[in-house]
């Protein structure tokens, strides 16, 4: 049962900042970013080339993850998105091309990281076990703190900076913002700059349990998008409530069905499904159309 | 844009204009004649698979973008595609009974899950639907790994070819089995399939119901307002697209003669959707052309090797910088004339 | 382009050097082709294969191309990328037989191997998949020919031999929710069985998608089995299982029927990869021949670095060269090659002592349609495979 709780926990703050990143992004400027996968396992690359290959202290390579992803979202934006969200007739398009770039990256990856699966030397050693009713290795203990500690500054800063309150204002009411004075086109940039950044700097904390390889993005942004409707689009204790919902239903799905194997994600797809038919947005999202 | 398709539809009764009529000869004959002299004029006979292919991918596709056409994003075509794949290899296999008769079954069957699904699920809009057609992709292929009667991860293997259909001794259709070259009656098997499913859509989106769909993509309440019943359209409109995909499903198990639960992926209901915003969400035909660029120029850019998926993904964002809302927009004030 | 321009010039001038090609003064080109994955989640599987492949061919041509019947011939890799979807893999064997290639080699999974079946058997080609349904070898398919050791080859080999020097009794099995995994478990769990191993734990599952093992894999650890077999693992969840499973305070043993990777398992999971059994190809220092350390040397040249999984994928292009030199009609007629493999034998390069290069497979599907491959099973241990026994399959 502890060991449960550990696990949900530890799988839904993952998850959650994941989610975080997806949502950021999505209820700025509506675009479901299929690349959201690819962008996290980019961060993941970035730390192991810096920390892995390179030696440079663990916390250098996480910052250079979140550099380079904040600049690769803010390409993004200004370049591709920006001018194809201003041109096209339905904003729906936009998917097209978000799936174009995760093709790109997902080519971009495989030609300069490789193929194989990498990984980095652990942060820290040893296993925390609480008498076998709670066991913990000390690294995912220290992520998961970090990955916390992450979202509370998140969203802190968004609660109480400028730049935060003029994101707030453009994803709840984007043409009130303009009239509001808001620099839409600035503040759209830095949104999906952070977001960018967000999935950099979980693909960065993760590659030090899991590691990385090109095949994690398309399913990582899939999952992501579960938990981003389980709490309603765009909104983001939605997101943290819907990626630590799934880690929990993961976490008890995998410990009560495992007797019957196959079925297990079966039916957590098919609760998931059940509960959007009856709650079409989401624990907290806003009603949509 | 209803006024434009209103006009259309009264066009309609009054029959065909004679650009369009030329368009569909000329269309016919590329497809029927030509294609097929030109290769095998060229020896490139690898093309009938790709363009069979291009063909049962645009009628899955077709279905999708009918549901554009409500204003739904629907991701999960690839499920209905694996339903109908594997109705049509069970009936096939274990029931002995002939392809021709189990391929509007197949499409029948998928028609009825999404029935039974879309009751439920059609309420959800936006990238809430999306969302939810995705997980049935997922579901979907979990339960073809669950289930016994799909043969779970072992799949459904040497399914016979398509044999014959005869009325009175009369050889409508000839044992595939028996052909020197089964992939040519594949391909025009397929293409009949497409024209067959486009000249409906044509017609469907010029009808009544078109029209009805046309308000509903726009604004779902004022159609209910005046007194359309909204969500007998979407289930009706849902079942006729995984109709769709049911058929370019069992089609593919036919070619492939096997059936696995990785035939249909999420990545193939991604694709589906991105066939139809490639060729442009406003034109019926643009299903059609996605599907050819999308599948063709990955063939075409086998060459390329490793920086085959660079290549790829760089055209596919400059089309998109370029030509926003789909390839067909490109001529877009004719064929608003002609099309709609 | 430039650096076959330089192959080319190499090979012209060491053909004019040699007898029996003096007459040509360049030589034909032989296309051997590949269908496979090269790109997305499971592109190492494809690319291993194909870098093995284009290493050979590379060096083969540099030494003046292979000879078969009174010419010689340059090697050319035609390498297709099926993106794991069996429709497109239909359309990779296509595009094979409209180049004129009658070898293949691939897909490299179940569902890519049947899919193409009937394009191959149309057109006249044989094919390499390292996929192991056993209907695609066993007649009436005549077209395929195994290009490994199947799981419920190495399986039981692994298993007997556990059990008699390690004592192992219980066995537990995980595998990933997809098709090719899902039916090695099956066939593990069979063998298992037949060998009066006790199974304590045969359902569980994950998805390929899992980022956190732990709670997958702390039901099994619960039974507390001899063995844990990864059944069908990829290299890219294999370190992360390890771990998972040592962290929980798992002691036994951990096996699995693939190939792995010694650098992955190394960055993945440390140490606590000692002791993991995986099958492996003719790398280790034991067994490899000159040859084998060359190519390896080679292949890191050429790609900058080595992958363990390419030692079993060095061996079908040998397998196809072989087969054809010692019947040189087979280069376009696979009817002679089909017949040629009942009692074709011939030194194996990459091992050494005496192993031959033969078609096997009588007993797993009534007709020789598998390559023998020496069935090595490697351990692990500190960033390198040792040889913990090799086994013949017959």
């Amino acid at each position: 049962m502890e060991q449960i709780l550990a696990n949900g926990i530890y799988l839904g703050a993952q998850y959650a900042m994941i989610a975080l990143g997806l949502t950021l992004i999505f209820a700025l400027m509506n675009v479901l970013n299929f690349a959201h996968g690819q962008l996290y396992v980019l961060g993941g690359f970035v730390t192991y080339t810096f920390y892995g290959q390179f030696g440079l202290p663990f916390v250098v390579a996480l910052a250079m993850s979140c550099l380079t992803l904040a600049i690769v979202g803010a390409l993004l934006e200004r370049y591709l998105f920006g001018p194809v969200i201003r041109r096209s007739a339905r904003e729906e398009s936009t998917m097209l091309l978000a799936a174009a770039i995760a093709f790109l990256l997902d080519a971009i990856i495989l030609l300069v990281f490789g193929e194989k699966q990498r990984g980095v030397p652990k942060i820290v050693d040893g296993v925390f076990n609480w008498d076998f009713r709670v066991i913990m290795p000390y690294d995912r203990i220290l992520i998961c703190f970090l990955a916390i500690l992450a979202i509370v500054a998140f969203i802190s800063y968004m609660q109480f900076t400028k730049t935060g309150r003029a994101l707030r204002a453009l994803a709840q009411d984007r043409t009130a913002a303009q009239l509001m004075g808001v620099d839409t086109a600035r503040y759209s940039m830095i949104g999906f700059a952070l977001g960018a950044m967000l999935a950099g700097l979980v693909g960065g904390l993760l590659v030090t349990i899991t590691g990385v390889n090109l095949g994690m993005g398309g399913p990582t942004s899939v999952k992501a998008f579960m938990m981003v409707m389980i709490g309603g689009a765009g909104v983001i204790s939605g997101a943290i409530a819907g990626g630590i919902i799934l880690g929990f239903m993961e976490a008890i799905g995998l410990a009560v069905l495992s007797q019957y194997g196959d079925i297990t994600y079966l039916l957590i797809f098919i609760s998931l499904m059940i509960f959007l038919a009856i709650r079409p947005q989401g624990l907290m999202g806003k009603p949509w159309g | 844009m209803s006024v434009a398709g209103e006009s259309r539809s009264t066009g309609m009764r009054h029959g065909i204009n004679r650009r369009t009529l030329v368009g569909v000869a000329v269309f016919l004959l590329a497809v029927f004649v030509v294609i097929p002299l030109l290769i095998a004029a060229s020896g490139r006979t690898d093309f009938y698979y790709t363009l069979t292919s291009v063909a049962l991918l645009s009628i899955a596709s077709a279905g999708v973008w009918l549901m554009f056409y409500i204003g739904r994003i629907n991701i999960g075509q690839g499920a209905f595609a694996l339903i109908g794949a594997y109705v049509s290899a069970i009936l096939v296999t274990k029931a002995g009974m002939s392809f021709w008769l189990s391929l509007p079954i197949a499409g029948v069957f998928a028609a009825g899950v999404a029935v039974l699904i879309g009751l439920p699920i059609l309420r959800l809009k936006g990238v809430y639907f999306a969302m939810i057609s995705l997980v049935l992709t997922q579901v979907v292929t979990l339960a073809a790994l669950a289930l016994p009667i799909t043969n779970g991860a072992k799949g459904i293997t040497s399914i016979p070819l398509p044999g014959e259909v005869s009325i009175l001794g009369l050889t409508l259709i000839p044992d595939f089995a028996t052909m020197e070259n089964s992939r040519l009656a594949f391909y025009y098997t397929a293409c009949v399939l497409m024209v067959l499913t486009f000249a409906a859509m044509y017609r469907l989106v010029n009808s009544r119901l078109g029209h009805i769909c046309r308000s509903m993509q726009q604004n779902e309440e004022l159609a209910s307002s005046i007194g359309i019943n909204i969500a007998y359209i979407r289930v009706i409109v849902f079942a006729i697209s995984s109709f769709l995909g049911g058929i370019g499903g069992a089609m593919f198990g036919a070619i492939a003669q096997s059936v696995y639960p990785s035939s249909f992926q999420v990545a193939d209901s991604i694709n589906f959707m991105l066939n139809c915003f490639l060729g442009g969400l406003g034109y019926v035909f643009g299903p059609m052309l996605g599907t050819l660029v999308l599948y063709f120029g990955w063939d075409l850019l086998f060459e390329s090797g490793k920086y085959q998926l660079l290549i790829y993904a760089s055209l596919l964002i400059f089309l998109m910088l370029v030509l926003p809302n789909g390839l067909l927009s490109i001529r877009l004030d004719r064929l608003r004339r002609t099309h709609r | 382009m430039y650096r076959r321009t330089i192959i080319k010039g190499a090979a012209v001038a060491l053909a004019s050097l040699a007898l029996t090609t003096a007459a040509h003064a360049e030589n034909d080109t032989l296309k051997i082709g590949f269908v496979g994955v090269t790109s997305g989640p499971a592109a190492a599987w494809g690319i291993s294969n194909v870098r093995s492949m284009e290493t050979r061919a590379a060096w083969i041509n540099e030494i003046g191309g292979v000879q078969i019947g009174d010419k010689t011939y340059d090697i050319e890799i035609v390498t297709f990328d099926d993106q794991k979807d069996p429709k497109r893999a239909i359309a990779g064997m296509e595009k094979m037989a409209q180049e004129g290639i009658r070898y293949v080699v691939g897909p490299n999974v179940d569902d890519g191997a049947a899919a193409v079946r009937p394009v191959a058997e149309a057109n006249g080609i044989v094919y390499f998949p390292y996929a192991f349904p056993k209907e695609l070898y066993s007649p009436p398919a005549s077209n395929a020919v195994l290009g490994m050791v199947a799981n419920y080859q190495s399986g039981p080999a692994i298993y007997k031999y556990l059990m008699e020097s390690k004592g192992v009794k219980t066995v537990a099995f995980v595998a990933a929710n997809e098709s090719d995994p899902l039916s090695q478990r099956d066939g593990g769990v069979m063998a298992a069985n037949a060998l009066g191993m006790e199974v304590v734990s045969d359902n569980v599952t994950y998805q390929v998608d899992t980022s956190d093992f732990t709670p997958v894999i702390t039901p099994v650890i619960r039974t507390q089995p001899d063995l844990l077999v990864l059944s069908g693992v990829s290299p890219a969840h294999a370190p992360q299982l390890i771990r998972s499973a040592r962290e929980l305070g798992y002691e036994g043993l951990i096996s699995t029927e693939t190939a792995q990777d010694a650098t992955v398992l190394r960055e993945g999971a440390g140490e606590l990869a000692n002791g993991f059994i995986s099958v492996g190809g003719a790398s280790t220092p034991e067994i490899a021949s000159d040859a084998m350390v060359e190519f390896v040397d080679r292949y890191t040249k050429m790609f900058g670095e080595y992958n363990d999984e390419s030692n079993t994928k060095v061996y079908a292009l040998e397998y196809i060269l072989e087969t054809i030199r010692a019947n040189p009609q087979a280069i376009d007629d696979v009817e002679v090659f089909k017949a040629a493999m009942d009692d074709f034998e011939a030194p194996n390069p990459f091992m050494k002592g005496n192993a031959a290069l033969k078609y096997v497979g009588m007993t797993s599907f009534g007709q020789k349609r598998q390559v023998a491959v020496p069935l090595v099973v490697n351990v692990y241990r500190d960033g390198a495979f040792e040889t913990l026994f090799v086994a013949e399959v017959d």
